[in-house]
């Protein structure tokens, strides 16, 4: 099993690869790249004054060299992407195209936000689900499982940003319950430790809705469905025979057996860190690591677009490993060889 | 039909809530199909000196038409009101909504958006430029779900194609799909899209522009798919009649199209509800930050957009907000109740 699982993390290494050289391919073989951007600044800047030279950009011939070769758009692809290989492996993600800072930097800035948001849904939608799934697993098909059903694909049916759009037009502009967006208010850092925690939970309360309401549907329906296929299993139906109570019989052995797919879960979690929905973020400008990718694209700042992806993508293989040894730990029937 | 399917379609319409959402939802499909029957800036009928005419679909008739001095389109509006004054034989009949989706309308005196006015016919007011928002809903939705019906048939072939031939030849086939696939999840999806969706030129026709986007996603969204297919076809291949068909001598087209696919098929039905939901909530968000259809196409992400932008407007949003998730909920409830009918697991417990 200890080859299996240490074959799976050898094999992340040629994945990573494949998902940087794809994004990588693609940043460099379409136009409007960091240099064209440069350019138009640059264009913007001269104004009128550019001389309409015969390309038809006001540069001096021997600029664009210079800006190619500055952003490392002079060398063929695979040399820069094996140099940007050879410097992660080294553990140094560049700096950004844009602001000059190393996206290292910038990606550890917005953990904290991020990990503020994930850690938050996540408990509080394992907390909520767990005990619902079970509950309308047992009730199945009666009221109480058709009315919370309603409750839970409505929940499911609505996308967190169109959800986000509708709080911050009516709760946080017309109502004035809470702030219209933002991690946390301006003046954060002169409040007294009390008034810091108010203000981060008013400002945290909307989105922090928005993102629960789709994993809400997913988590509670897995565990109501994986609990009731342990239901309807034969050592059930032996449990009740021999004498077991229903209610000692789902606790002792159905649910047991029915937390396991929620097990495989947890390892995902790891990806809490650096997630964060940029249409939700965008929606509060709450300066996250979705925004970060988000406009590191829109201005074709490569360096972060890299950076993120990577990491997020080292977070979520290892996670669905970790996942996996969790399948494994829990349950004795599985075996990876 | 078949007795199988016939109990599944009974079973489906034993599913109340299921069955009544589908009803609902076709009826709002068939009504936007015809949207230009309610939702035009034509008139349904125009009678005019003792002639009948249907200008809703067809050729556009000028002013002139109508005994006007303009040589452009027929306002069908002001010649409403003028052949209402008394003494007046003529007559017309406009649409519920007499707005078309990309008509801006001005009101003297005052800057869009409008709110919601039955007394103008904006029955959920107008958007920041002065377009109803009912007919931009409605000719959206249609444009989403065409978007969304196409873009999962794509999607569809191609996964099935690749799952199936992964599934049923194996080997070197399925080895290196499933590293491809592997990659390909990782990517983030509207990350791409929006890289490749940036990079379309902005004077290429909308056409053009729809075509790349349904390339693009269908490029990024068949992995899902395809690994369903790999896996269904991988356990049915190993079933005895695949063997006994290849005992006999069947070739492996005839097995695949005769026995493979219609044995694995059965499932896929059961997700058509939710890829089309997913199609529609993905535009919506391309469309939201710009990287979706282009303007003017109506769109349900440009509106909230719009409704984001422009706060003090809150009938932009909440007419979207609840026009959207109307038809996703609906759609989901078709896709749960379609999920048991067709599922062969049925759950038993005795108490």
């Amino acid at each position: 099993m200890k080859v299996y699982f240490l074959k799976r993390l050898l094999l992340v290494i040629p994945t990573l690869i494949g998902v940087t050289l794809v994004v990588f391919a693609i940043t460099r073989f379409l136009p409007g790249g960091p240099v064209e951007q440069a350019l138009m600044q640059g264009q913007m800047a001269d104004g009128q004054e550019s001389r309409s030279s015969s390309e038809g950009i006001g540069l001096a011939p021997g600029q664009i060299e210079q800006l190619e070769s500055y952003y490392g758009f002079d060398k063929p692809w695979y040399r820069a992407y094996a140099d940007w290989l050879l410097q992660v492996a080294q553990g140094d993600l560049g700096k950004s195209y844009r602001y000059q800072v190393p996206v290292t930097t910038m990606i550890l800035d917005r953990v904290p936000i991020s990990a503020y948001y994930g850690l938050i849904t996540f408990v509080l939608t394992y907390s909520v689900c767990v005990p619902l799934g079970i509950l309308k697993a047992i009730q199945h098909r009666t009221r109480l499982d058709s009315v919370t059903s309603i409750v839970v694909f409505t929940g499911y049916a609505i996308p967190g940003y169109v959800l986000a759009a509708l709080l911050l037009v009516f709760f946080a502009f017309q109502l004035e319950w809470f702030p219209t967006g933002g991690f946390v208010s301006p003046d954060f850092a002169d409040l007294s430790f009390s008034g810091q925690v108010v203000d981060l939970i008013q400002h945290s309360v909307l989105p922090l809705v928005c993102y629960m309401i789709g994993n809400f549907a997913f988590l509670t329906l897995l565990m109501k469905n994986s609990l009731i296929d342990n239901l309807a299993a034969d050592y059930m139906r032996t449990a009740t025979a021999k004498g077991l109570s229903f209610r000692r019989s789902v606790l002792n052995h159905a649910l047991r057996n029915s937390l396991i797919p929620i097990a495989t879960n947890f390892g995902n979690a790891l990806s809490i860190f650096v997630a964060g929905s940029f249409l939700i973020e965008k929606i509060f400008s709450i300066d996250g690591m979705g925004l970060l990718g988000y406009t590191a694209l829109i201005q074709r700042d490569y360096p972060v677009v890299m950076g993120i992806l990577l990491i997020s993508s080292i977070l979520l293989l290892v996670g669905n490993i970790i996942s996996d040894m969790l399948v494994a730990a829990v349950d004795p029937r599985v075996r990876f060889d | 039909m078949n007795p199988i399917t016939r109990r599944k379609l009974a079973r489906f319409r034993s599913i109340r809530r299921g069955y009544w959402s589908f009803i609902v939802l076709m009826a709002i499909i068939v009504a936007s199909a015809f949207a230009e029957l309610w939702i035009n800036q034509r008139a349904l009928v125009v009678y005019y000196e003792g002639e009948f005419y249907f200008p809703t679909y067809g050729s556009e008739h000028t002013g002139q038409t109508f005994g006007e001095e303009y040589r452009y389109e027929a306002n069908y509006r002001a010649l409403k009101e003028e052949f209402a004054a008394p003494g007046n034989p003529n007559w017309v009949i406009m649409p519920l909504v007499p707005y078309s989706p990309d008509e801006s309308i001005y009101q003297e005196g005052s800057y869009p958006p409008y709110p919601p006015s039955f007394e103008r016919e904006h029955y959920l007011g107008t958007d920041p430029l002065g377009r109803d928002i009912l007919a931009r809903l409605v000719y959206g939705f249609r444009i989403a779900l065409g978007f969304s019906l196409a873009l999962m048939t794509c999607t569809y072939l191609l996964a099935i194609v690749i799952g199936c031939a992964m599934g049923y030849f194996g080997s070197w086939i399925d080895l290196i799909g499933q590293r491809l696939m592997e990659i390909w999840s990782n990517i983030p999806f509207l990350y791409v899209v929006i890289i490749l969706a940036s990079t379309i030129p902005p004077n290429v026709g909308p056409g053009t522009r729809i075509g790349g986007l349904l390339l693009v996603m269908v490029i990024f969204n068949w992995v899902g798919m395809a690994n369903y297919m790999r896996t269904a076809s991988y356990r049915e291949k190993s079933r005895d009649y695949i063997a006994a068909a290849r005992v006999i001598g069947t070739g492996p087209t005839r097995i695949i199209f005769r026995h493979l696919l219609p044995n694995t098929l059965s499932i896929v039905i059961t997700f058509i509800p939710f890829t089309v939901a997913t199609g529609i909530t993905s535009l919506t968000a391309l469309d939201f930050l710009g990287f979706g259809i282009p303007p003017p196409t109506p769109s349900w992400g440009e509106l909230l957009q719009q409704g984001t932008q422009r706060l003090d407007a809150p009938w932009i949003v909440t007419s979207t907000f609840f026009g959207m998730v109307t038809v996703l909920i609906l759609v989901t409830f078709v896709g749960e109740a379609f999920r048991e009918a067709f599922d062969p697991k049925k759950f038993s417990f005795y108490r």
